[in-house]
């Protein structure tokens, strides 16, 4: 049953709508100019044959897209991006969690190792990547002077397609330990200390205490780490430009590098806009996922 | 305060949205506060180069009241072209962009930016004093697009010490394949290769033409549009052979895609002889602390050495900029061509000088007294004779088969066939080509 409201309520509802729109309006700009514009632009450019500045010349419909199922190098981008991911996340969140489950006692001091552990939050892509580059030098670098001190021979990290995607993912675990380990000890000090009291009077063991505590507790904070580690080893550029170019052999061709290349290297902006169109799909589907499967284990107080 | 800015930024974005495309109004010239003109210079040059650039740029300032160039570093060649795509026809394209010669066909196409030939004609100004070699590499159909600026070519840097030590007489480096390769043999000991050569398209496309093959068909794209690749020739095929023989003795060192990795291999003593651009020879000459040796492109023996082709890059002047930054970036074009210029540009970086006349002024016969080095780059290039092999290939897609090229070297690593990589890199190139 509807009630026809009177006048004045129509109106304070839509002067409410009216200041509520101009209250959002610089979110809605920013969000609209940087992200709608772009993704929209993007979709309608996967369709599109176009100049090297991107202007579209011609459509070619799927035309992308059939050649991007078909070309053996997208499944490889495909497939080293895969392993990226399968290499950095789940390494990532579990170092960080020893790392705040260590960080978490009250101890004396235990501020100088809050701090040291999370400092790589501080360094940008570029700073770091150039520090495991010269890490990872075969001629000069550290890693390779320490193998060849304890007489093994010296590895080409970055040069041989066996290493490359290894190396890249574990200077990328190095680079986000830092924001993951502070996002995990702030879920873990939001616990209840109380229920540690009980578990000690009750005298459970440490692990159980883990387990049955801990863990359950920190849940929502491992989930949304691990949607966001996963969405940002997805979008992964930085490092790999600095330090493979997506070589050797394309072994570290992961499919946002792929982009890039095929647009501003190539100019192939079509086929560029369809591979991010697919990525967004990929994303998109596996949060969907993420959120279907992993949310019902999620213990929310 | 901060707020406002940033509102204010946003609605200026949103402006330039809306004026991107609208009317073309007259572009009207940007001037520094003293009135002078100012002309956007975009480079491509980074450590010791860039401070050489700085050098020209300040003395080109220094010289008149008019104008004021602002040189501003955008990355590597390949970088700053992309970026360059981005802007260019607009008002924000720079005035002079320096672009690499392999980007010469496209720079062309784009049809935006404005041929120097324009005010070669307007002014009589003789291009005859130009070094003969970079007059035919940037000459497209009888008129000169860019102005040449800095050329390099490449060159064996070798360890004179290690050849010392291997027996080996200094003054004498390998000039053909096999003495290359029996030099690398003895050169290989515990903890120092042979030779290496960095992973880039530019060695590979000198090393065929300097046993005169061809990139791509028709003359190299020079006689007509290219249609198909026919850099996996015998020519090719003979340059990958070197690479792969040499790696399977394991007198070759792969030292990937980053110069500076291949120069810090060289100068930390673990490879004895490389492959480097001239422009690198005088930062890799007081960084060594070893005696350093450069000598010409080794060729296969058979061949008879064709020479080199001109590497580096040259100077586009935009289009759609106001004339008088145009005039600005003209006399600029001139200044740093000109004799005294490029003697100075030719000792201070090790690119040679597109004028000849420049090598007869004293500060060069005396900066080759200290690095005899120098000099083998500009015998070599003088050496060379002109060809559609050695004026180099014309794409407008070289970036793009540069990566494919690349791709195949490193595959020879991986016990991939010197026909299967060449054969993939040149079906990659060709399919490229009919876009």
């Amino acid at each position: 049953m509807t009630v026809a409201l009177p006048r004045e309520k129509v109106r304070t509802r839509l002067s409410d709508a009216a200041s509520g729109l101009l209250y959002l309006s610089p979110s809605i700009i920013l969000f609209g100019v940087f992200l709608v514009y772009p993704l929209l632009r993007t979709m309608y450019l996967s369709f599109f044959r176009t100049d090297t500045q991107g202007t579209p010349l011609e459509f070619v419909g799927v035309g992308h897209y059939s050649n991007l199922f078909t070309s053996a190098a997208f499944w490889q981008s495909i497939q080293a991006t895969v392993g990226f991911v399968l290499l950095t996340v789940p390494l990532t969140i579990l170092i960080a969690l020893g790392l705040a489950l260590l960080a978490n006692e009250k101890l004396k001091g235990i501020g100088i190792f809050r701090t040291a552990f999370s400092a790589t939050m501080g360094m940008s892509v570029a700073a770091s990547s150039i520090i495991w580059m010269f890490m990872y030098n075969p001629s000069i670098g550290i890693f390779n002077r320490f193998l060849e001190a304890v007489g093994a021979s010296g590895v080409q990290w970055l040069l041989d397609p066996q290493y490359a995607l290894l190396s890249v993912s574990l200077a990328t675990v190095w680079m986000n330990i830092g924001f993951t380990f502070l996002i995990l000890l702030g879920g873990l000090q939001n616990i209840d200390r109380t229920l540690y009291e009980s578990a000690d009077i009750a005298g459970t063991s440490y692990w159980t205490q883990l387990r049955a505590i801990t863990i359950p507790m920190l849940s929502p904070t491992l989930f949304f780490v691990g949607i966001i580690s996963l969405i940002n080893a997805f979008q992964t550029f930085g490092q790999i430009d600095l330090l493979t170019k997506g070589g050797p052999t394309n072994a570290t061709n992961v499919i946002v590098y792929a982009i890039y290349k095929d647009a501003f290297i190539n100019y192939n902006v079509g086929s560029a806009s369809a591979q991010a169109v697919l990525l967004f799909i990929a994303v998109l589907l596996l949060t969907w996922l993420q959120f279907k499967l992993v949310e019902r284990k999620v213990h929310y107080q | 305060m901060k707020k406002l800015g940033l509102f204010a930024g946003l609605a200026s974005s949103v402006l330039l949205l809306g004026a991107c495309g609208s009317e073309e109004a007259t572009p009207v010239a940007a001037t520094t506060e003293d009135g002078k003109t100012e002309v956007v210079f975009w480079h491509a040059m980074s450590g010791d180069l860039e401070k050489a650039l700085n050098t020209q740029v300040d003395a080109f300032n220094a010289s008149q009241d008019d104008y004021e160039v602002k040189p501003i570093f955008q990355g590597t060649y390949e970088e700053a072209l992309t970026k360059f795509n981005a802007v260019a026809g607009s008002e924000d394209a720079p005035a002079i962009m320096q672009t690499f010669e392999v980007g010469t066909k496209y720079m062309i196409d784009s049809n935006k930016i404005t041929p120097v030939q324009e005010f070669i004609d307007k002014e009589d100004f003789d291009t005859s004093v130009w070094e003969e070699n970079i007059l035919s590499y940037y000459q497209v159909d009888g008129k000169q697009y860019s102005m040449p600026f800095n050329s390099s070519t490449p060159v064996l840097i070798y360890n004179k010490e290690a050849f010392e030590k291997a027996g080996l007489d200094p003054e004498k480096a390998p000039r053909t394949y096999d003495e290359l390769k029996e030099a690398a043999k003895k050169l290989t000991t515990d903890g120092q290769t042979g030779f290496t050569m960095l992973n880039y398209g530019w060695f590979f496309e000198q090393l065929v033409a300097a046993q005169g093959g061809l990139y791509v068909d028709n003359e190299n794209g020079r006689s007509g549009d290219p249609t198909k690749a026919v850099f996996d020739g015998e020519e090719g095929q003979n340059a990958f052979n070197l690479i792969k023989e040499m790696y399977d003795e394991e007198t070759f060192l792969n030292v990937g895609q980053n110069w500076d990795d291949m120069r810090a291999a060289f100068q930390s003593g673990k490879v004895a002889m490389y492959l480097d651009s001239s422009a690198g020879i005088r930062t890799v000459a007081d960084n060594a602390d070893f005696e350093i040796g450069a000598s010409y492109l080794p060729v296969p023996n058979e061949a008879e050495r064709q020479g080199v082709v001109i590497g580096g890059a040259s100077l586009w002047m935009g289009d759609g900029i106001a004339e008088e930054t145009k005039a600005g970036a003209w006399e600029f074009m001139k200044h740093v061509s000109s004799t005294e210029a490029q003697a100075q540009w030719h000792v201070d970086t090790g690119y040679f000088a597109i004028n000849p006349d420049a090598y007869n002024e004293p500060i060069v016969e005396e900066m080759w007294a200290t690095y005899p080095q120098l000099k083998v780059t500009v015998d070599q290039l003088s050496e060379t004779k002109p060809s559609p092999a050695t004026q180099g290939a014309l794409i407008s897609t070289f970036p793009q088969s540069r990566q494919s090229v690349v791709n195949a070297m490193e595959s020879l690593y991986q016990g991939v066939s010197v026909e299967d990589a060449l054969k993939r890199a040149a079906d990659e190139t060709t399919s490229t080509l009919g876009q």
